[in-house]
């Protein structure tokens, strides 16, 4: 114990890899799956589906019953309404309001009408709350949707539900105007 | 004291590939004598007390041999950053060292303790490098200034490309020699980069450096989560359209669905020993907790009810997690005890408490609490008690993460506008930004410790 050697005592030899900073992280990161890219809409699109914003062939036309000219134009001008009429909610909460009823009782009514039309109901919060959080409140606001449409008769087999949390604002604002306009359900239609 | 040191660094094991990094190890016989034994056998720095003094410390530049001068700065700056992010030391500015860094010796025997006491540093960090042929031959010693011993020393062989990652290496031995346990300097963030519509992870070391993108799909993509055996990310993606739960390999860029429930599948967490983990899914009409391996078969639940239940959080031992639930109408933070099925409110301050991350050592859980419109991060002891803030309401913090160690909390902060990730001491000292990006930056998950 008592070492009075001058030279060193201890020599030890370890082999440290450095691979992880200087072979793998300056590699780009290849997907193995072809993914779609994000710009295309989450819904059914292809296999020749209605393409939202897109215009409907004679074989869709057929398909939904509508066959005169103004059917069809009154649909269009129904589809709009029925698309941008979001339901809003107050903060960190999901239960429906008056006014939400109301607007969800023209969507029943429009689905009524149109019985080959989906939708996906989207739910989407402001940006105050926590991202991962706001993905459950944002499920909870589409579900309540989902429940108002399916106690008022629509059948469950055409809807469908996605929340998007914080991470689609509509409203880009740093205010309570645009976390308003943000905490909503929002309807997509699919056909 | 001091004299007699070992001054030969033998080179046992050259050439094994630039990959390779060579350490040696040398001890002096003076240090040797006085402790009993090689090694951090004096714990400096007790790590468990709070509020300890910042060690005054010195790190001029490396001195030079051979002809490529680039390391000689760059080395002792990246020390000299990795001891102030640590909070354990005041580094001192070489702007006010009486010694000329590429004048003064390397051994015991030649350093002038009375100058590096005349500036206030009670330890100096003294360092020197051959680079040649792109090669790089660095050695260091820390010395203790006050009592005039050599505490640690060692050589390192390597790239001039590597001349980074030594002085990390570098910075984790003096404060393993100080306190213990080594540092975190080589550990890595992962993160999520919005820019434009898009969100993808991307991964970085703690300086900012070999920033790689993980995912490209100009996609939502969320929550990353490291393995404990920091080979693997799990994260949440929106690249197939509904919210999946991903693994991705981090070296090769592998990846591959194993969530994919009808509703959301969100906020992976790794149990502790790896192989499994803790998740969120609404597969039953509401967000439950359950417990999958890493194939993507689900286990048992952990948390259902007709409440949210999300961002679960496993104590270091994988006995309990801790997790966000609104059973009591707004989100606050719960602990479950596996083993019994007991479950424990923890947050009762405030109205709106999420993101729990627990600490390593298993003394603190982080969250991010929301008041008057604002996210801050407070920590508090597993049992409730002890609650504290961390940040003060500048800007928005939300999303703690903890270093390794235990000793470094880090988050996104909006406190200079756009969201960046930053870390603070758990003292609450010490705050500094740890990303410079374009874009905005949130959700960091810091690496378990190196395993390159």
């Amino acid at each position: 114990m008592n070492h009075r050697v001058t030279a060193a005592v201890v020599w030890c030899c370890v082999l440290l890899t450095l691979t992880a900073m200087a072979g793998c992280s300056k590699k780009a990161v290849p997907g193995q799956t072809a993914y779609p890219s994000a710009a295309t809409p989450a819904g059914p699109g292809a296999g020749g589906r209605y393409t939202p914003g897109g215009p409907i062939d004679e074989a869709t036309w057929q398909k939904l019953g509508l066959r005169t000219e103004e059917e069809r134009q009154r649909f269009l001008k129904e589809m709009d309404e029925f698309q941008n009429d979001d339901i809003y909610f107050e903060f960190d909460a999901y239960v429906l309001m008056d006014e939400a009823k109301a607007i969800l009782d023209r969507k029943v009514d429009f689905l009524r009408r149109y019985p080959k039309v989906s939708v996906t109901v989207e739910g989407h919060c402001d940006e105050r709350g926590t991202n991962d959080y706001n993905l459950a409140l944002g499920e909870r606001r589409a579900n309540a949707a989902w429940q108002y449409l399916v106690n008022s008769g629509i059948e469950p087999s055409r809807l469908n539900m996605i929340s998007y949390g914080e991470e689609r604002p509509i409203a880009l604002g740093h205010d309570e105007a645009s976390w308003a306009k943000n905490r909503r359900a929002h309807f997509v239609v699919q056909f | 004291m001091g004299k007699g040191t070992a001054e030969t660094v033998r080179r046992a094991c050259a050439g094994r590939g630039w990959r390779k990094l060579l350490i040696l190890f040398w001890a002096a016989a003076g240090f040797m004598s006085a402790s009993g034994a090689w090694g951090a056998e004096r714990v400096y720095i007790d790590i468990t007390q709070p509020g300890f003094v910042k060690l005054p410390i010195a790190v001029p530049d490396f001195k030079m041999q051979g002809d490529d001068a680039g390391p000689a700065r760059q080395m002792a700056a990246v020390i000299r950053d990795d001891l102030d992010l640590s909070g354990y030391f005041k580094v001192l500015d070489p702007a006010g060292f009486l010694e000329s860094p590429q004048q003064m010796g390397v051994l015991p025997s030649e350093i002038r303790f009375d100058s590096w006491k005349a500036v206030g540093a009670e330890f100096l960090v003294r360092g020197q490098y051959e680079a040649r042929g792109g090669g790089l031959n660095a050695e260091f010693r820390l010395f203790d200034v006050v009592s005039q011993k050599m505490v640690v020393g060692k050589a390192y062989e390597a790239r001039v490309a590597d001349a980074r990652a030594v002085a990390h290496r570098i910075a984790n031995e003096i404060i393993a020699a100080l306190t213990g346990e080594a540092g975190i300097f080589d550990t890595r963030l992962a993160f999520v980069q919005a820019e434009g519509d898009a969100k993808e992870i991307y991964v970085m070391d703690l300086d900012g450096q070999n920033l790689t993108a993980i995912t490209r799909d100009r996609s939502t993509a969320l929550s990353p989560a490291w393995s404990p055996d920091g080979t693997q990310l799990a994260y949440v993606s929106y690249v197939e359209g509904q919210p999946k739960i991903f693994i991705a390999n981090v070296f090769s860029g592998a990846r591959r669905a194993v969530a994919g429930y009808p509703g959301i599948n969100i906020t992976p967490a790794w149990h502790p020993a790896g192989g499994r983990l803790a998740v969120t899914l609404s597969k039953d009409g509401n967000p439950d907790i359950f417990l999958m391996d890493a194939q993507g078969s689900l286990l048992k639940a952990l948390v259902s009810g007709w409440a949210i239940d999300v961002s679960p959080s496993w104590s270091p031992d994988g006995s309990k997690i801790a997790y966000v639930s609104n059973e009591s109408g707004n989100p606050h933070i719960y602990v479950l005890d596996l083993a019994g099925g007991n479950k424990r409110r923890l947050t009762y301050e405030g109205k709106y408490n999420t993101s729990p991350a627990w600490s390593p050592k298993g003394d603190w859980i982080a969250f991010s609490s929301m008041n008057g419109g604002r996210h801050n991060i407070f920590i508090v002891r597993p049992d409730g008690s002890g609650l504290r803030a961390l940040t003060h309401g500048e800007g928005d913090n939300e999303s703690p993460t903890w270093s390794p160690d235990g000793r470094l909390v880090a988050f996104s902060s909006t406190r200079e506008g756009a969201s960046a990730i930053w870390a603070a001491v758990v003292n609450g000292e010490g705050i500094r930004r740890l990303t410079r990006l374009g874009g905005a930056q949130s959700q960091p998950s810091w690496s378990p410790r190196a395993n390159r």
